[in-house]
């Protein structure tokens, strides 16, 4: 536990505040998703919520770092808890999560426009 | 300015796909998993618990109507079943003498390791245990219940944590039986616990509630390992075979522990 505490200081030291929120915050919902939140699924279907936290993140923030590293850390932990027994490669949701980074920035920037709703 | 982005984000694109490659040809992405399983343990063994109290608790809430019902039913199957043990009995009696007659000597139990499930995945039917090639396990062992359900098989090993296919997976298959009526058939795995019972010949009649067990054809699994039960029978003028929807026997979120068989008896 110590070694853990150590590890995050470490980090935090190093790397932006930011990242170490996403590491954070994305470990605790895939643990949830793939540990507690399976017990309350309706039959066998339950919503992938890093993907949604991820979708969530590159919508509606102003910074590119903040997208980048969301997709890249969500896609990172999918990967990790993903089994891997049907076949699939590690590195198959990164660039999925790249994918649709890049798709909605391309169309965010592109097409869209929020008059009104003012980007947080 | 998008420009720019987009040449920078085409380099982490080219950069991450290389390190992905290098990543899975070594193998070192198993070792990135069975280090993030054994971090994340301690917090999904709990996590899994308090959701299957939970669970089990508003379940209980929501399912009294239906409850009283099945007890009531399970109370009938129970007296039907110990009138058939006692038949049994008499029978393992007769079996016994008959073995020492024949000098066979009782089989041996399977060796047996007990795991318990760390998490699912949530796109398919696998779960991870914590046992791996560390306890001998290895790919392919069947795993089963206390109760001698099939539960699957072992699909992927790492040093500490393995992974189950659930026999519900849509990549699973396997030779099974209905004993009470010699009939024989293959199971298919249609994801989200659910299973079909196939190439079941027109001609054999088969009933709701009809026991199926594992069959020797296909030597996937042990034979007479409890699969379920017939839920519905779908049958048509054109097709050869018919098939049925079977109920699966086991509920992976009720489970505390579960077996992996690491050496036949």
């Amino acid at each position: 536990m110590i070694f853990i505490v150590w590890i995050i200081y470490l980090l935090s030291l190093l790397m932006a505040k930011k990242i170490i929120f996403f590491t954070v915050i994305l470990y605790i919902l895939i643990l949830l998703q793939t540990s507690f939140l399976v017990h309350f699924s309706l039959s066998g279907f339950l919503p992938n919520f890093v993907l949604i936290a991820v979708i969530f993140v590159n919508l509606f923030s102003s910074s590119l770092k903040d997208k980048i590293i969301s997709a890249l850390i969500g896609g990172f932990y999918l990967d990790v808890f993903s089994l891997d027994s049907a076949g699939g490669f590690f590195g198959f949701y990164i660039l999925i999560m790249l994918a649709i980074f890049l798709f909605l920035k391309i169309i965010s920037e592109k097409y869209v426009r929020f008059p009104i709703i003012k980007k947080i | 300015m998008l420009h720019w982005n987009l040449k920078r984000i085409a380099a982490i694109f080219l950069l991450l796909s290389i390190l992905i490659v290098v990543l899975n040809f070594t193998g070192f992405s198993r070792n990135i998993k069975d280090f993030f399983f054994w971090l994340s343990s301690p917090v999904q063994k709990s996590f899994w618990q308090g959701g299957k109290n939970i669970s089990d608790f508003l379940t209980s809430i929501s399912k009294t109507g239906v409850l009283k019902k099945e007890t009531e039913n399970l109370r009938l199957e129970n007296q039907e079943l110990i009138g058939r043990i006692a038949g049994l009995i008499e029978l393992e009696k007769e079996n016994e003498v008959l073995r020492e007659a024949l000098a066979l000597g009782l089989e041996e139990e399977s060796e047996l390791v007990l795991a318990r499930v760390m998490n699912k995945d949530i796109s398919q039917d696998s779960v991870l245990i914590n046992k791996g090639g560390r306890d001998g396990v290895l790919n392919g062992m069947a795993v089963i219940t206390e109760q001698k359900v099939i539960l699957g098989r072992v699909g992927a090993v790492y040093d500490r944590f393995s992974e189950v296919v659930l026999i519900s997976n849509k990549d699973s298959s396997f030779g099974a039986r209905i004993p009470e009526r010699e009939i024989d058939g293959i199971i298919r795995g249609k994801g989200s616990f659910g299973l079909s019972f196939d190439l079941i010949p027109r001609e054999k009649e088969i009933f709701e509630n009809d026991v199926v067990v594992t069959s020797v054809l296909g030597g996937v699994y042990p034979p007479g390992l409890l699969v379920g039960k017939v839920k519905a029978i779908k049958k048509s003028d054109v097709d050869p075979f018919q098939s049925a929807e079977i109920r699966p026997a086991f509920d992976i979120y009720s489970l505390d522990y579960l077996f992996i068989i690491v050496a036949d008896g």
